[in-house]
Protein backbone atom coordinates (compact mmCIF):
# COMPACT_ATOMS: atom_id res chain seq x y z
CA UNK A 1 0.00 0.00 0.00
CA UNK A 2 2.86 2.30 0.96
CA UNK A 3 4.55 1.39 -2.30
CA UNK A 4 1.43 2.32 -4.26
CA UNK A 5 1.37 5.74 -2.62
CA UNK A 6 5.00 6.31 -3.54
CA UNK A 7 4.29 5.36 -7.15
CA UNK A 8 1.41 7.85 -7.28
CA UNK A 9 3.53 10.64 -5.83
CA UNK A 10 6.30 9.93 -8.37
CA UNK A 11 3.71 9.87 -11.14
CA UNK A 12 2.23 13.17 -10.04
CA UNK A 13 5.64 14.84 -9.99
CA UNK A 14 6.49 13.40 -13.42
CA UNK A 15 3.22 14.72 -14.89
CA UNK A 16 3.81 18.19 -13.49
CA UNK A 17 7.34 18.20 -14.88
CA UNK A 18 6.09 17.14 -18.31
CA UNK A 19 3.40 19.81 -18.42
CA UNK A 20 5.89 22.49 -17.45
CA UNK A 21 8.59 21.37 -19.86
CA UNK A 22 6.16 20.73 -22.70
CA UNK A 23 5.34 24.41 -22.84
CA UNK A 24 8.94 25.17 -23.69
CA UNK A 25 9.99 22.13 -25.60
CA UNK A 26 7.22 21.70 -28.16
CA UNK A 27 8.47 21.88 -31.71
CA UNK A 28 11.95 22.79 -30.53
CA UNK A 29 14.00 21.19 -33.21
CA UNK A 30 13.78 22.33 -36.79
CA UNK A 31 16.33 23.04 -39.49
CA UNK A 32 19.00 21.25 -37.47
CA UNK A 33 19.07 24.02 -34.89
CA UNK A 34 17.86 23.86 -31.34
CA UNK A 35 15.72 26.91 -31.00
CA UNK A 36 16.03 29.47 -28.27
CA UNK A 37 13.83 28.54 -25.38
CA UNK A 38 13.41 29.67 -21.82
CA UNK A 39 15.83 32.25 -20.50
CA UNK A 40 17.98 33.25 -23.46
CA UNK A 41 20.16 35.84 -21.73
CA UNK A 42 23.83 35.20 -22.46
CA UNK A 43 23.12 32.81 -25.31
CA UNK A 44 24.86 33.58 -28.62
CA UNK A 45 22.26 35.02 -30.97
CA UNK A 46 21.60 32.63 -33.86
CA UNK A 47 23.28 33.79 -37.06
CA UNK A 48 21.02 34.66 -40.01
CA UNK A 49 21.21 36.01 -43.50
CA UNK A 50 18.07 37.83 -44.56
CA UNK A 51 17.06 39.90 -47.53
CA UNK A 52 16.62 43.59 -46.83
CA UNK A 53 13.92 45.68 -48.52
CA UNK A 54 16.58 47.15 -50.82
CA UNK A 55 17.41 43.63 -52.03
CA UNK A 56 20.73 43.34 -50.21
CA UNK A 57 21.58 40.34 -48.05
CA UNK A 58 22.14 41.21 -44.40
CA UNK A 59 23.93 38.95 -41.94
CA UNK A 60 23.74 39.38 -38.19
CA UNK A 61 27.49 38.86 -37.94
CA UNK A 62 27.94 42.01 -40.09
CA UNK A 63 27.15 43.92 -36.91
CA UNK A 64 29.59 42.24 -34.53
CA UNK A 65 30.92 44.94 -32.23
CA UNK A 66 27.62 46.82 -32.39
CA UNK A 67 24.63 46.63 -30.07
CA UNK A 68 21.75 45.21 -32.09
CA UNK A 69 18.06 45.71 -31.42
CA UNK A 70 16.38 42.96 -33.42
CA UNK A 71 12.65 43.60 -33.63
CA UNK A 72 10.23 41.03 -35.08
CA UNK A 73 7.08 42.76 -36.30
CA UNK A 74 4.35 42.59 -38.96
CA UNK A 75 2.16 45.03 -40.84
CA UNK A 76 -0.94 43.33 -39.36
CA UNK A 77 0.27 43.94 -35.81
CA UNK A 78 -1.04 47.25 -34.41
CA UNK A 79 1.06 47.10 -31.22
CA UNK A 80 4.20 46.73 -33.37
CA UNK A 81 3.32 50.02 -35.06
CA UNK A 82 3.46 51.83 -31.73
CA UNK A 83 7.07 50.83 -31.07
CA UNK A 84 8.49 51.65 -34.48
CA UNK A 85 8.71 55.44 -34.01
CA UNK A 86 10.47 54.77 -30.68
CA UNK A 87 13.02 52.62 -32.48
CA UNK A 88 13.55 55.43 -35.00
CA UNK A 89 14.26 57.85 -32.14
CA UNK A 90 16.57 55.38 -30.42
CA UNK A 91 18.45 54.79 -33.68
CA UNK A 92 18.91 58.55 -34.01
CA UNK A 93 19.91 59.00 -30.40
CA UNK A 94 22.21 56.01 -29.90
CA UNK A 95 23.35 55.20 -33.42
CA UNK A 96 26.57 57.12 -32.83
CA UNK A 97 27.22 54.95 -29.76
CA UNK A 98 26.94 51.77 -31.79
CA UNK A 99 23.23 50.92 -31.75
CA UNK A 100 21.87 49.19 -34.85
CA UNK A 101 18.14 48.65 -35.10
CA UNK A 102 17.02 45.85 -37.40
CA UNK A 103 13.35 45.20 -38.10
CA UNK A 104 12.35 41.71 -39.22
CA UNK A 105 8.99 41.78 -40.99
CA UNK A 106 7.14 38.50 -40.44
CA UNK A 107 4.61 39.25 -43.15
CA UNK A 108 3.36 37.28 -46.10
CA UNK A 109 2.79 40.64 -47.79
CA UNK A 110 4.77 41.76 -50.81
CA UNK A 111 8.02 43.58 -50.02
CA UNK A 112 6.55 46.69 -51.70
CA UNK A 113 3.67 46.68 -49.21
CA UNK A 114 6.05 46.30 -46.29
CA UNK A 115 8.28 49.05 -47.69
CA UNK A 116 5.32 51.43 -48.03
CA UNK A 117 4.21 50.69 -44.50
CA UNK A 118 7.72 51.33 -43.17
CA UNK A 119 8.14 54.50 -45.23
CA UNK A 120 4.77 55.84 -44.08
CA UNK A 121 5.94 55.40 -40.49
CA UNK A 122 9.23 57.12 -41.27
CA UNK A 123 11.33 54.06 -40.44
CA UNK A 124 15.00 54.99 -40.63
CA UNK A 125 16.49 51.59 -39.88
CA UNK A 126 16.95 48.49 -41.99
CA UNK A 127 13.91 46.29 -42.48
CA UNK A 128 14.59 42.64 -43.32
CA UNK A 129 12.18 40.10 -44.73
CA UNK A 130 11.58 37.40 -42.12
CA UNK A 131 11.53 33.70 -42.83
CA UNK A 132 10.18 30.66 -41.00
CA UNK A 133 13.76 29.62 -40.34
CA UNK A 134 14.75 32.81 -38.54
CA UNK A 135 11.52 32.64 -36.56
CA UNK A 136 12.25 29.06 -35.54
CA UNK A 137 15.87 29.78 -34.73
CA UNK A 138 14.82 32.59 -32.42
CA UNK A 139 12.39 30.35 -30.55
CA UNK A 140 9.40 30.14 -32.90
CA UNK A 141 8.58 33.83 -32.74
CA UNK A 142 4.78 33.87 -32.75
CA UNK A 143 3.96 36.67 -30.40
CA UNK A 144 4.58 40.06 -32.01
CA UNK A 145 6.22 42.37 -31.29
CA UNK A 146 9.19 40.40 -29.97
CA UNK A 147 12.54 42.13 -29.60
CA UNK A 148 15.96 40.68 -28.93
CA UNK A 149 18.75 42.88 -27.61
CA UNK A 150 22.07 41.52 -28.82
CA UNK A 151 25.30 42.68 -27.23
CA UNK A 152 28.46 43.73 -29.04
CA UNK A 153 29.84 40.24 -28.45
CA UNK A 154 26.90 38.61 -30.22
CA UNK A 155 25.27 37.31 -27.05
CA UNK A 156 21.64 38.01 -26.24
CA UNK A 157 21.29 40.57 -23.50
CA UNK A 158 17.51 40.53 -23.25
CA UNK A 159 14.32 39.43 -24.94
CA UNK A 160 11.07 41.35 -24.69
CA UNK A 161 7.69 40.27 -25.97
CA UNK A 162 4.59 42.35 -26.41
CA UNK A 163 4.30 46.10 -26.32
CA UNK A 164 6.22 47.62 -23.43
CA UNK A 165 6.89 51.13 -22.21
CA UNK A 166 9.39 53.17 -24.14
CA UNK A 167 11.49 53.60 -21.01
CA UNK A 168 11.84 49.81 -20.66
CA UNK A 169 13.05 49.63 -24.24
CA UNK A 170 15.51 52.46 -23.78
CA UNK A 171 16.82 50.84 -20.61
CA UNK A 172 17.42 47.60 -22.50
CA UNK A 173 19.20 49.55 -25.25
CA UNK A 174 21.51 51.19 -22.71
CA UNK A 175 22.24 47.83 -21.10
CA UNK A 176 23.02 46.37 -24.52
CA UNK A 177 25.32 49.26 -25.44
CA UNK A 178 27.23 48.78 -22.20
CA UNK A 179 27.96 45.10 -22.60
CA UNK A 180 30.53 43.11 -24.52
CA UNK A 181 33.74 43.93 -26.24
CA UNK A 182 33.69 47.07 -28.39
CA UNK A 183 36.11 45.60 -30.90
CA UNK A 184 34.57 44.10 -34.00
CA UNK A 185 36.88 41.14 -33.99
CA UNK A 186 35.41 39.09 -31.18
CA UNK A 187 34.65 35.68 -32.60
CA UNK A 188 31.23 34.32 -31.81
CA UNK A 189 32.80 31.28 -30.18
CA UNK A 190 34.20 33.57 -27.51
CA UNK A 191 30.90 35.25 -26.84
CA UNK A 192 30.20 35.48 -23.15
CA UNK A 193 28.10 32.44 -22.58
CA UNK A 194 26.31 32.22 -19.34
CA UNK A 195 24.25 29.62 -21.05
CA UNK A 196 20.85 29.04 -19.59
CA UNK A 197 19.42 27.81 -22.89
CA UNK A 198 21.03 26.35 -25.94
CA UNK A 199 21.17 27.67 -29.47
CA UNK A 200 23.79 25.47 -30.98
CA UNK A 201 23.86 24.28 -34.54
CA UNK A 202 23.75 20.53 -34.88
CA UNK A 203 24.56 18.30 -37.83
CA UNK A 204 21.61 17.92 -40.18
CA UNK A 205 22.09 14.14 -40.17
CA UNK A 206 21.23 14.03 -36.48
CA UNK A 207 18.07 16.01 -37.12
CA UNK A 208 16.61 13.22 -39.23
CA UNK A 209 16.65 10.92 -36.25
CA UNK A 210 14.39 13.13 -34.17
CA UNK B 1 1.16 -4.43 -9.51
CA UNK B 2 1.41 -5.14 -13.22
CA UNK B 3 -1.97 -3.53 -13.86
CA UNK B 4 -0.84 -0.48 -11.95
CA UNK B 5 2.35 -0.20 -14.01
CA UNK B 6 0.30 -0.28 -17.21
CA UNK B 7 -2.03 2.37 -15.79
CA UNK B 8 0.93 4.53 -14.79
CA UNK B 9 2.51 4.18 -18.21
CA UNK B 10 -0.76 5.12 -19.93
CA UNK B 11 -1.16 8.14 -17.69
CA UNK B 12 2.41 9.27 -18.36
CA UNK B 13 1.90 8.87 -22.10
CA UNK B 14 -1.32 10.90 -21.99
CA UNK B 15 0.41 13.61 -19.97
CA UNK B 16 3.28 13.73 -22.42
CA UNK B 17 0.84 14.11 -25.33
CA UNK B 18 -0.99 16.87 -23.48
CA UNK B 19 2.26 18.62 -22.69
CA UNK B 20 3.28 18.70 -26.33
CA UNK B 21 0.08 20.52 -27.23
CA UNK B 22 0.29 22.92 -24.32
CA UNK B 23 0.33 26.52 -25.48
CA UNK B 24 -0.93 25.70 -28.94
CA UNK B 25 -4.62 26.07 -28.17
CA UNK B 26 -6.35 28.20 -30.81
CA UNK B 27 -7.78 31.47 -29.50
CA UNK B 28 -11.03 30.78 -31.40
CA UNK B 29 -13.15 27.63 -31.21
CA UNK B 30 -16.29 26.55 -33.06
CA UNK B 31 -19.23 25.39 -31.00
CA UNK B 32 -20.49 21.96 -32.03
CA UNK B 33 -22.82 22.21 -35.02
CA UNK B 34 -25.76 19.84 -34.86
CA UNK B 35 -26.86 17.82 -37.83
CA UNK B 36 -28.56 20.25 -40.20
CA UNK B 37 -31.68 18.81 -41.79
CA UNK B 38 -32.98 20.24 -45.04
CA UNK B 39 -35.71 19.13 -47.43
CA UNK B 40 -34.68 18.38 -50.99
CA UNK B 41 -35.38 21.46 -53.09
CA UNK B 42 -35.53 23.73 -50.05
CA UNK B 43 -33.10 25.98 -48.25
CA UNK B 44 -32.11 26.27 -44.62
CA UNK B 45 -30.25 28.82 -42.51
CA UNK B 46 -27.31 27.56 -40.51
CA UNK B 47 -25.54 29.48 -37.78
CA UNK B 48 -21.93 28.77 -36.91
CA UNK B 49 -21.13 29.91 -33.41
CA UNK B 50 -17.59 30.78 -32.44
CA UNK B 51 -16.06 31.65 -29.11
CA UNK B 52 -12.94 33.78 -28.73
CA UNK B 53 -10.73 33.29 -25.69
CA UNK B 54 -11.40 35.95 -23.06
CA UNK B 55 -8.01 37.65 -23.43
CA UNK B 56 -8.15 37.89 -27.22
CA UNK B 57 -9.88 39.79 -29.98
CA UNK B 58 -9.78 39.15 -33.72
CA UNK B 59 -10.32 41.48 -36.66
CA UNK B 60 -13.86 41.62 -37.97
CA UNK B 61 -14.70 40.60 -41.53
CA UNK B 62 -14.20 44.21 -42.58
CA UNK B 63 -11.27 45.66 -40.65
CA UNK B 64 -10.53 49.34 -40.88
CA UNK B 65 -7.19 48.91 -42.66
CA UNK B 66 -6.39 46.80 -45.71
CA UNK B 67 -3.24 45.67 -43.90
CA UNK B 68 -5.21 43.94 -41.17
CA UNK B 69 -6.25 40.34 -41.76
CA UNK B 70 -10.04 39.97 -41.99
CA UNK B 71 -11.90 37.09 -40.41
CA UNK B 72 -13.11 34.93 -43.27
CA UNK B 73 -15.08 31.71 -43.50
CA UNK B 74 -14.46 29.46 -46.45
CA UNK B 75 -16.82 26.50 -46.91
CA UNK B 76 -16.65 23.75 -49.48
CA UNK B 77 -19.82 21.75 -50.00
CA UNK B 78 -20.46 18.65 -52.10
CA UNK B 79 -22.41 19.16 -55.33
CA UNK B 80 -25.67 18.14 -53.61
CA UNK B 81 -25.53 21.20 -51.32
CA UNK B 82 -24.92 24.86 -52.13
CA UNK B 83 -23.67 27.31 -49.54
CA UNK B 84 -24.89 30.83 -50.19
CA UNK B 85 -25.28 34.18 -48.54
CA UNK B 86 -22.60 33.94 -45.85
CA UNK B 87 -23.30 36.75 -43.38
CA UNK B 88 -20.80 38.09 -40.88
CA UNK B 89 -21.69 40.17 -37.84
CA UNK B 90 -20.62 43.80 -37.77
CA UNK B 91 -17.43 44.37 -35.85
CA UNK B 92 -17.27 46.36 -32.63
CA UNK B 93 -15.27 49.56 -32.97
CA UNK B 94 -12.84 49.42 -30.09
CA UNK B 95 -9.88 51.49 -28.96
CA UNK B 96 -7.06 49.56 -27.36
CA UNK B 97 -4.30 50.79 -25.04
CA UNK B 98 -1.76 50.05 -27.77
CA UNK B 99 -3.47 52.41 -30.23
CA UNK B 100 -5.48 54.96 -28.28
CA UNK B 101 -5.97 57.22 -31.31
CA UNK B 102 -7.26 54.51 -33.59
CA UNK B 103 -10.41 52.43 -33.49
CA UNK B 104 -10.22 48.86 -34.69
CA UNK B 105 -13.16 46.79 -35.91
CA UNK B 106 -13.00 43.54 -33.99
CA UNK B 107 -14.88 40.54 -32.68
CA UNK B 108 -14.48 39.43 -29.08
CA UNK B 109 -16.35 36.96 -26.91
CA UNK B 110 -18.94 35.01 -28.92
CA UNK B 111 -19.91 35.69 -32.49
CA UNK B 112 -21.88 33.86 -35.17
CA UNK B 113 -21.60 33.61 -38.91
CA UNK B 114 -24.70 32.52 -40.80
CA UNK B 115 -25.08 30.92 -44.17
CA UNK B 116 -27.91 29.58 -46.30
CA UNK B 117 -27.80 25.97 -47.44
CA UNK B 118 -29.69 25.11 -50.61
CA UNK B 119 -30.36 21.74 -52.18
CA UNK B 120 -31.80 20.98 -55.62
CA UNK B 121 -35.12 19.08 -55.74
CA UNK B 122 -33.54 16.02 -57.29
CA UNK B 123 -30.93 15.44 -54.59
CA UNK B 124 -31.15 11.91 -53.20
CA UNK B 125 -31.78 11.77 -49.44
CA UNK B 126 -28.61 11.28 -47.48
CA UNK B 127 -26.03 12.94 -45.30
CA UNK B 128 -23.43 15.22 -46.83
CA UNK B 129 -20.40 16.81 -45.21
CA UNK B 130 -19.70 20.52 -45.55
CA UNK B 131 -16.08 21.33 -44.75
CA UNK B 132 -14.07 24.48 -44.56
CA UNK B 133 -12.09 26.76 -42.33
CA UNK B 134 -12.27 30.02 -40.46
CA UNK B 135 -9.23 32.23 -40.97
CA UNK B 136 -8.54 34.93 -38.42
CA UNK B 137 -5.78 36.90 -36.79
CA UNK B 138 -5.84 37.36 -33.04
CA UNK B 139 -4.30 39.89 -30.70
CA UNK B 140 -4.42 40.43 -26.98
CA UNK B 141 -3.94 43.68 -25.07
CA UNK B 142 -0.27 44.03 -26.02
CA UNK B 143 0.66 41.73 -28.86
CA UNK B 144 -0.60 39.83 -31.89
CA UNK B 145 -0.41 36.28 -33.20
CA UNK B 146 0.09 35.29 -36.83
CA UNK B 147 -3.01 34.57 -38.91
CA UNK B 148 -4.25 31.03 -38.50
CA UNK B 149 -7.17 28.84 -39.48
CA UNK B 150 -9.37 26.41 -37.60
CA UNK B 151 -11.35 23.67 -39.33
CA UNK B 152 -15.10 24.02 -39.71
CA UNK B 153 -17.18 20.96 -40.49
CA UNK B 154 -20.79 19.92 -40.19
CA UNK B 155 -23.23 17.40 -41.64
CA UNK B 156 -26.24 18.22 -43.76
CA UNK B 157 -28.98 15.63 -43.97
CA UNK B 158 -31.23 15.91 -46.98
CA UNK B 159 -34.72 14.44 -46.51
CA UNK B 160 -37.66 14.03 -48.89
Amino acid sequence: MKRNALVFVALFVAILAMLASGKYLDRTRKHGVIRLVGNVQGVPAPEFTLQALDGSQVKLSDFRGKAVLLNFWATWCPPCKVEMPWFEDLQNQYGKDGLVVLGVAMDDSEPATIAKFANDLGVNYQVLLGTDKVSDDYGDVQYLPTTFYIGRDGAIVDKMTGLLDRKDIEQAVKKTLNTGDRSSSVPQSQAKAEVKAVAAKEPAAKDATR
Amino acid sequence: MRRMTVFAAALLLASWALAQGFGDKPPVVLAPVGNVQVKAGASKDVSLDFRIGSEFHINSHIPKSPLLIPTALKLTAPEQVTVADVKYPAGQDVTFPFSPDEKLSVYSGDFSISAVLKTPANVPPGTYAVKGELRFQACDHSACYPPRSIPVQFQVTVVK
